[in-house]
């Protein structure tokens, strides 16, 4: 986009008003875990896939929250499913539930 | 006649609230299942924000309330409601009569070993905060070396916000213990390298944030944002910790020599024994459950019991202290109106 | 015998053929169908099955223990297994005693299908027949036998307790007017053939009928509508019978030949899927076996519903019960017909669409595998071994969370000298397993394939596992070839056998949980016990073996959340402490964390056990 001759590239800052929450609000219908992430990080640091793709639970909720969809199905592209994470979250959320559900709900958007 | 007042645990709560009635001229009775007077805090080494040394603290209240009956080494049997008062009998044959109960059973530190992955029990490098005060205490522990200190990791909160460990609540006061212990550990210690690992620093008390900040400056402790998820050990015997940097977004991993677990407060066993024979209601926390949790904190349900300390939820020293005065001043306020 | 009708022919037997015909014609299209809808190669290895006189001869005896004696309900409980053979065989018998009648009597009427069925209606006693009384009683005998099976039923409804049930399964409509048919076709018959008997013959149980009948109604008419209800009865049950659970009938007399030539589930709904779940007799022993039953709301979502949403088409409902389940296997090993509850599920989740895939093309393995060799050489842990087996250890994702394990684990190597490398010490790949339980089998199948790269490249004799959910993986769905894959279980037997760990008896008393995955997944259940016993007095669980309870915390359910598990943990260790154990013993790390979390027993794995009861040779 050129205004008055200067290039604006696409803002990194997070506009709330602009994020759209009806799929985030299905999935908390499907799993209501999804509200209850406290950050602790712990799913981030034990996941084998973190490796691979920087997997992380707490991530992927926190990208969707936020509008951006696109980096948490980047991120959930090596998830195994393999549930340490769920062992370790200190909240007991069902994180392959979320995963699983995440996969069924999003999509990605045509053309990625 | 001297109104009788039973108090449960010979804890900080306990002598406190026992010199408090010897003052008001009561007749207090200290039952206490240990050999010795002071409870958890008689462990301690140094106490938060302006490190008195906790024998100072438990020393001046074990001399303020000797003139109490004390019952060491004992335990209840059980326990008979009878119209208006209580029938108390004790494990070394006596029976007490008397109308006030006062509870100050107190916490236990949660079990370290049941958080399998951090290791506790199997590495020899990890150890609790009870067990480093208690080597601040007598300078016994093979598992902390004097010599090459080079890097000191701090887990907050093991055994509490932990739904896996059975206790979803905040233990309240191991933020400001790690950052105290960190700093003692620093003293000891002025090469190591010393990291906290917490969810959130949850510093709500006068002077705890000051703490805080001469950690960071003075002593240049590193906070990382991040739980601890994994605890391995390397061929040298050192143990790696795994966690996320939540703030930085990528996983972190530090060897350590020493590994320090913040095991939370949770409720003593012997409380929910003592309150299966008194019909007292205990909390989804697992702690007593109070009459309500603004107003009478320190009173039960029941007629003529009454709670001070950690039976009810952590606290800290100045806060147990201020519920004993309150619970000895509810129990006065009651001994009056009923004559 | 003489016949008393020529034409050999009454109205009252149309209701009986109209239902006969419309039975045979379904089950007939029925069974054209399953066999159609297996996949080429599994319809050929099932015709292929049907020559080989192996297993046509196991064929040919499960059809008699299983659809006629009910072996497996006698083993569960002696009164439900007679009441459910007495019916079975009774009423084979009494077809096959029948027809036997018609080819020695009037052997020209044996292809009027309705005549051995009716014979006594068309048939009058003659001197010489007589000598036929022996028939005549067998007739009588089976009758009472399965009349003393109908009252019994009668009694299940009322006090399944009795019958070793708690809890039973709530009939659907059809079922309950099968079942009312079912229980009125042999009084009916009774009634009918003592009208007739003082003409046809019976025995004690017909002929005093008869007698007594006879004192009430003076009227020879009167048998006709006997006869009439018996057919009706006959036909009512035969119409419902495709809509019920008694299509588990004719069902399973084409499930045992499948199961027999081991064809698999390929498809949710499909084939043998197909025929597993009308092969549901809705017996609810499954509900009674279900790990989620020690919470009364979960009883809905055992395998006998499982099956009658899937005849339902409820697609809500099958997502719900598929979903929910921890795969623990064991309404499959309890099942007496064979209807597989855990991949019947497995195949139900397999067809979800996922918009979002996972792919993992990029993961590089050549780091995995630098990892492993740069382990065996700086700590140069392969060190020499009698045999000079190379052990390549797999301590699995769960098992970095249980450190303990790994720890003895490793420690038992070194003791028994043995030659080993650890291949995730620093995190590996997921075995796959997770992802095949969620029905993603080609992800799975990615893993697999990656792993395979590693394990292959290694150039180990022996893979070791610790981790019963990695184990089943491998044995079932990895090729390598040339690589013994064992379960710490297994391999601490076998080092103990032969000699290379020398370890001390306790005092103390242990009970093992059999892991579903390793138990009912693998069929290893003695080696864990002789290890334990090795090192203390072994004590059992009060269920025990192929018939132990999940400790709750399988991976295999999808949506039972953290805290719903805890009564289901809290029921398995209730079980397992029966006998007031020193210490609970288990093969999993994933029981291992779960016992722990809610036990008053401590709880260990079987290697910690060995570890410490050892010493260095």
């Amino acid at each position: 986009m050129s205004i008055f001759g200067f290039r604006i590239s696409p803002s990194s800052a997070i506009n709330l008003d602009k994020v759209d929450r009806t799929r985030f609000e299905e999935l908390c219908r499907i799993e209501p875990d999804a509200m209850r992430c406290m950050a602790c990080g712990s799913c981030s640091a034990t996941c084998p896939a973190a490796t691979f793709s920087g997997m992380s639970v707490r991530k992927v909720l926190l990208n969707l929250q936020r509008g951006k969809e696109e980096e948490a199905f980047r991120l959930m592209s090596n998830c195994m499913l393999c549930g340490k994470c769920t062992m370790v979250c200190p909240r007991g959320i069902n994180t392959r539930h979320i995963i699983l559900s995440i996969c069924r709900i999003y999509e990605k958007e045509a053309g990625r | 006649m001297k109104e009788i007042v039973v108090i449960i645990g010979g804890g900080i709560a306990g002598l406190e609230a026992a010199s408090q009635l010897l003052k008001l001229g009561y007749s207090p009775i200290i039952i206490e299942k240990e050999d010795h007077l002071g409870g958890k805090v008689a462990n301690w080494h140094k106490l938060f924000p302006d490190m008195t040394p906790a024998k100072d603290i438990v020393d001046e209240l074990i001399a303020s309330s000797k003139d109490s009956n004390i019952f060491l080494n004992t335990e209840i049997s059980f326990i008979n409601r009878l119209q208006d008062s209580y029938n108390i009998k004790l494990s070394n044959g006596i029976s007490i009569m008397t109308k006030y109960i006062l509870c100050t059973t107190g916490f236990r530190l949660f079990e370290a070993e049941k958080k399998e992955e951090y290791g506790y029990g199997i590495y020899n490098q990890v150890i609790t905060n009870g067990d480093l005060e208690h080597w601040f205490n007598t300078g016994k522990d093979e598992r902390i070396e004097n010599s090459s200190m080079q890097a000191i990791g701090f887990v907050h909160c093991v055994g509490s916000r932990d739904e896996k460990a059975r206790n979803s609540q905040c233990s309240k006061v191991c933020c400001i213990t790690a950052i105290k212990q960190a700093i003692e550990l620093k003293e000891k210690f002025p090469d190591a390298q010393i990291y906290c690992f917490y969810m959130d620093l949850r510093l709500f008390g006068k002077k705890f944030e000051d703490f805080y900040i001469k950690a960071q400056k003075d002593y240049g402790i590193h906070f990382i944002r991040g739980r601890v998820s994994e605890v391995s050990e390397n061929i040298e015997g050192k143990v790696i910790v795994k966690a996320e940097d939540t703030l930085a977004g990528k996983p972190i991993k530090v060897t350590l020599d020493l590994l320090v677990l913040m095991s939370g407060m949770v409720c003593n066993p012997d409380t929910h024994k003592m309150a299966g024979m008194m019909a007292l209601q205990v909390d989804s926390d697992g702690f007593l459950k109070s009459h309500d949790n603004v107003f009478h904190i320190t009173s039960s349900t029941k007629k003529g019991i009454f709670y001070a300390g950690a039976c009810t939820g952590p606290k800290t020293v100045p806060e147990t202290l201020a519920e004993a005065r309150s619970a000895v001043l509810d129990i006065h306020s009651q001994i009056i109106s009923g004559q | 015998m003489r016949e008393i009708y020529l034409s050999g022919y009454s109205n009252f037997i149309i209701p009986f053929m109209i239902g006969m015909i419309f039975v045979l014609s379904w089950c007939i299209i029925g069974a054209i169908r399953v066999i159609m809808e297996l996949s080429a190669e599994d319809r050929k290895k099932f015709f292929l099955s049907l020559l080989n006189p192996k297993i046509m001869a196991k064929n040919i005896k499960d059809w008699f223990c299983d659809c006629l004696f009910h072996v497996k309900l006698w083993k569960r409980n002696k009164l439900l297994g007679y009441m459910h053979s007495s019916i079975a065989f009774g009423w084979f018998m009494i077809i096959v005693i029948g027809h036997i009648e018609v080819f020695l009597y009037t052997p020209e009427r044996i292809h009027q299908v309705w005549y051995p069925i009716f014979f006594r209606y068309f048939v009058a006693v003659t001197e010489n027949t007589m000598k036929g009384s022996f028939f005549f009683f067998l007739m009588d005998f089976f009758l009472l036998v399965i009349l003393s099976g109908i009252i019994l039923a009668i009694t299940k409804r009322i006090r399944s307790r009795l019958f070793g049930m708690r809890r039973t399964t709530r009939p659907s409509l059809t079922d309950t007017i099968g079942l009312y048919a079912l229980w009125s076709i042999f009084p009916l018959r009774l009634l009918a053939e003592g009208f007739t008997a003082d003409i046809s013959g019976g025995s004690f149980l017909t002929k005093s009928l008869n007698d007594v009948l006879h004192f009430f109604f003076s009227d020879q008419m009167n048998m006709l509508p006997t006869w009439w209800a018996y057919s009706m009865a006959l036909c009512v049950f035969m119409c419902v019978l495709p809509f019920s659970r008694y299509m588990h009938i004719p069902a399973e007399i084409l499930l045992i030949p499948m199961r027999n030539a081991g064809i698999p589930i390929r498809h949710s709904r499909k084939g043998i899927s197909r025929l597993q779940v009308y092969s549901c007799p809705s017996c609810g022993v499954c509900i009674d076996a279900c790990p989620m039953s020690a919470v009364k709301a979960n009883t809905r979502d055992t395998t006998v519903y499982l099956n009658r949403q899937i005849k339902r088409y409820n697609e809500r409902r099958i997502e719900e019960i598929s979903d929910k389940c921890l795969l623990c296997g064991k309404c499959t090993a309890v099942c007496p017909v064979g209807v597989q509850g855990d991949r019947l599920r497995i195949a139900q989740r397999s067809i979800r669409k996922y918009n979002i895939s996972q792919d993992y093309s990029n993961i590089d393995t050549n780091s995995l595998k630098n990892q492993l060799n740069n382990f065996v050489t700086t700590e140069n842990d392969f060190v020499s071994d009698i045999h000079n087996q190379k052990v390549l250890y797999f301590a699995g994702c769960m098992t970095s969370l249980t450190p303990t394990i790994m720890k003895s684990m490793t420690s038992l190597l070194k003791k028994a000298g043995v030659n080993y490398g650890i291949m995730d010490k620093d995190g590996g790949i997921c075995c796959g397993r997770p992802m095949l339980m969620a029905g993603r089998i080609d992800q799975a199948m990615e893993l697999v394939a990656k792993n395979t790269e590693i394990i292959k490249e290694s150039g180990a004799d022996i893979l070791l596992l610790s981790c019963p959910i990695c184990y089943k993986i491998f044995k079932e769905k990895y090729a390598l070839e040339g690589i013994e894959i064992l379960h710490h279980t297994e391999y601490i037997d076998r080092l103990i056998k032969e000699g290379r760990l020398k370890v001390r008896k306790s005092e103390k008393s242990y009970v093992y949980h059999d892991p579903c995955e390793l138990g009912r997944g693998c069929g290893i259940y003695d080696q864990p016990r002789n290890v334990v016993s090795s090192a203390g007095e072994l004590v059992e669980a009060e269920k025990n073996g192929k018939e132990s309870i999940c400790c709750g915390g399988s991976l295999g359910s999808l949506t039972l959340s953290f805290d719903k598990r805890k009564a289901l943990t809290e029921n398995a260790l209730k079980n397992l402490t029966i006998a007031s154990p020193d210490e609970v013993i288990t093969a999993c790390p994933l029981c291992r964390s779960t016992f722990n979390r809610y036990s008053q027993t401590p709880v260990r794995d079987i290697a910690e056990l060995i570890d410490s009861n050892t010493e260095i040779n």
